[in-house]
């Protein structure tokens, strides 16, 4: 199998502005547009969240606002719109849940910019997902 | 070099586990000898409290002068009141119009009302300090100590106006909505807007290691500790079991911020409020009872102020006492209140300032006030038979005095209080966490939580209070330097709100709605 001509690539993206860097060679190895998805992943709310406590925003509202969010963001940075997934919980898990459900034959990420301490103690999102997924992760630095 | 490092983190998950389950094993083993592994959990505590102690806790003026961090507190609050000109005071009405929802408007972006967010912030602050911290610092620095809580409560109003401010200015809405802000987040944007963007990063990250670390002590150990006090109290078989206690209110806290049950923490919502209105009747009831030593039992909180006996340090000690248990109990200068407060919907910083100076008036001005002039009126906190009551234990002796079934109360109340205190903590503690090492490890964070909230129920109030206190306190130290520097803003912000607000501009939404009516 060729690097180029993905089928399926997904691209995790959470809004930092590193995750955007990952558009761009991600569409390069792609078949077409069509090919490209993207996954963004929630934390679920804290319990004691006024937000929460008061139930003023529902898991649904969340959602719907990321994916407004990136039509948006998409559009100012000059790519075609792509669709993505929203899911709430554990990020690395997620990724590679949906990775799998799609079947994904490339994951694009940027390597998180953790340092010190931080990296030290819990790695990267990247490296867990490199080490869960079922299929090839290109990890850019 | 990764995989050693999952393996850590892995670890660090074990051991948790391990630290939580082991004194079931060694309890299993040898019923009669509780001390070996519960003492060397509160030696630990202890020599932890003896380096923060070197740290923050060193006095200025000698052996009974005050001690730097409490000085620093007083000069804050001392501070914002006269920068603000005496916002505490000038704002008290418009605030409480605000919460009332005249100026609520569904088109600003934030999360929730007015009111939801002072209530949210309120689950925060009142806990069972308004219980049991009156009663220590009664015990500790005589009744002449509540009067400086109460004026610690009123200066307080200032600084928690001037937090809660920048909170609003600077909070960053989320790509799904939701608000995330904080000291954390109006040091770093703030001060970078002023040019001081390395002293604004710094600042927010000791904030934010501050704020992990306190949470664990005053919104988690302390907390654990009085609940356990105020239900073995009641539950004298308890007693010697408080690790079974403390097994059990880390299961409940668990269900709560790891299980998403959020019934509990809804029905806790729904309680506290409750439990908090019964509190305050019962103060007055007994204050009726003994309607005429009242004045009495005032003028004794008011003369031993300034003219304290047989307290440390004499009148600078019953100071250091009052606004230590005040800035305890309603957070003003500490910082966390701002991350609740930074959800209200309105495109007005200051009004979401003005609604947080409630807050101490609230927690501290009343609800301590009322514990305060139950405790002196009833007098057992002076009865040498009580004197080894103190904290919850004490504030139940006394409303026992009058009201024989009332420790079931304290029992109850001062357990939701604590609950609910713990589970808003654990989310200021998180927010803290996730801004130092992201969100997707916040379990770690939430495992040592729980953990520590079994410590604080086995361990000895002493050392508890030690460590809850100063990191507490140290939490003032980054957030109000910040606060400091930008007061300058802070003003310009208020002077710009008056104005507007005199002149009619920010007319309240329901004139807005009846404005055209009125001119047909």
């Amino acid at each position: 199998m060729s690097w180029l001509n993905r089928k399926s690539v997904l691209i995790p993206i959470d809004f930092s502005d590193l995750s955007y860097q990952a558009l761009g060679p991600a569409k390069e190895l792609a078949t077409d547009g069509s090919s490209l998805k993207l996954i963004h992943v929630l934390a679920p709310l804290h319990p004691a969240d006024p937000a929460a406590m008061w139930d003023a925003i529902s898991d649904d509202d969340r959602k719907d606002k990321v994916r407004a969010f990136t039509h948006k963001k998409l559009g100012e940075l000059g790519y075609d719109d792509l669709p993505i997934q929203v899911v709430i919980g554990d990020t690395t898990s997620k990724i590679v849940d949906y990775a799998q459900e799609i079947d994904a034959d490339l994951i694009v990420m940027p390597s998180h910019g953790r340092k010190g301490v931080s990296r030290f103690l819990i790695g990267s999102v990247a490296e867990q997902v490199v080490r869960l997924a079922h299929c090839p992760v290109l990890i850019l630095k | 070099m990764k995989k050693p490092m999952f393996r850590l983190k892995h670890y660090l998950y074990g051991l948790a586990f391990l630290l939580i389950f082991l004194p079931q094993v060694a309890f299993a083993q040898d019923d009669a000898a509780p001390v070996g592994f519960l003492g060397s959990i509160e030696a630990g505590v202890q020599s932890v409290v003896d380096v923060l102690n070197l740290i923050f806790y060193f006095k200025i003026g000698g052996e009974n002068g005050m001690p730097f961090i409490v000085l620093w507190l007083v000069i804050g609050a001392i501070f914002f009141t006269f920068r603000l000109k005496f916002i505490n005071v000038r704002a008290f009405k418009h605030a409480i119009d605000v919460v009332r929802g005249k100026y609520d408007s569904e088109e600003d972006e934030g999360d929730v009302s007015h009111f939801q967010a002072l209530a949210a912030a309120l689950s925060g602050t009142v806990g069972i300090g308004n219980i049991a911290g009156v009663a220590i610092a009664i015990r500790l620095g005589g009744p002449g100590a509540a009067f400086w809580m109460t004026m610690a409560g009123f200066l307080g109003m200032s600084s928690k106006f001037a937090e809660c401010t920048l909170g609003q200015k600077y909070r960053v809405i989320k790509p799904d909505g939701t608000v995330g802000g904080g000291p954390m987040y109006y040091l770093s944007r703030g001060l970078s807007a002023m040019g001081l963007a390395p002293v604004g990063k710094a600042l927010a990250v000791i904030f934010a290691v501050f704020c992990a670390i306190g949470s664990l002590g005053i919104g988690n150990m302390f907390q654990a500790n009085q609940a356990f006090a105020a239900v073995s109290n009641v539950l004298p078989f308890l007693n010697g079991l408080s690790w079974l206690f403390g097994i059990v209110l880390a299961l409940i806290v668990g269900l709560v911020i790891l299980g998403g049950i959020e019934r509990i923490g809804a029905v806790a919502g729904v309680l506290v409020p409750a439990m908090a209105v019964i509190y305050a009747l019962a103060c007055f009831w007994v204050m009726l009872v003994k309607l005429p030593e009242v004045p009495g039992a005032i003028g004794t909180i008011i003369a031993t102020a300034f003219n304290p006996e047989a307290v440390a340090g004499g009148a600078v000690g019953a100071i250091v006492i009052g606004f230590q248990r005040a800035a305890f109990s309603n957070e003003a200068g500490l910082g966390s209140a701002a991350i609740a407060h930074s959800a209200a919907k309105t495109d007005e910083p200051v009004r979401e300032g003005i609604v947080a100076l409630l807050e101490p008036f609230i927690d501290t001005m009343f609800i301590c006030n009322l514990t305060a002039i139950v405790i002196v009126l009833t007098g057992v906190y002076a009865d040498p038979t009580a004197a080894d009551l103190n904290g919850a234990q004490l504030s139940a002796a006394s409303f026992e005095t009058v009201i024989s079934w009332f420790p079931y109360v304290i029992a109850v109340a001062g357990f939701l209080f604590a609950l609910s205190t713990m589970i808003s903590w654990s989310y200021y503690g998180q927010q803290s966490w996730a801004y130092l090492f992201g969100d997707s490890t916040v379990n770690i964070y939430k495992g040592i939580f729980l953990f520590c909230v079994f410590v604080g129920a086995v361990v000895n109030l002493g050392p508890i209070l030690d460590f809850s206190d100063i990191m507490a306190l140290a939490m003032s130290l980054p957030n109000l330097l910040g606060c400091f520097l930008m007061s300058g803003l802070i003003a310009r912000e208020l002077n710009s709100y008056m104005s507007r607000l005199k002149s009619g501009e920010m007319l309240p939404e329901a004139q807005v709605a009846q404005e055209p009516l009125l001119r047909r």
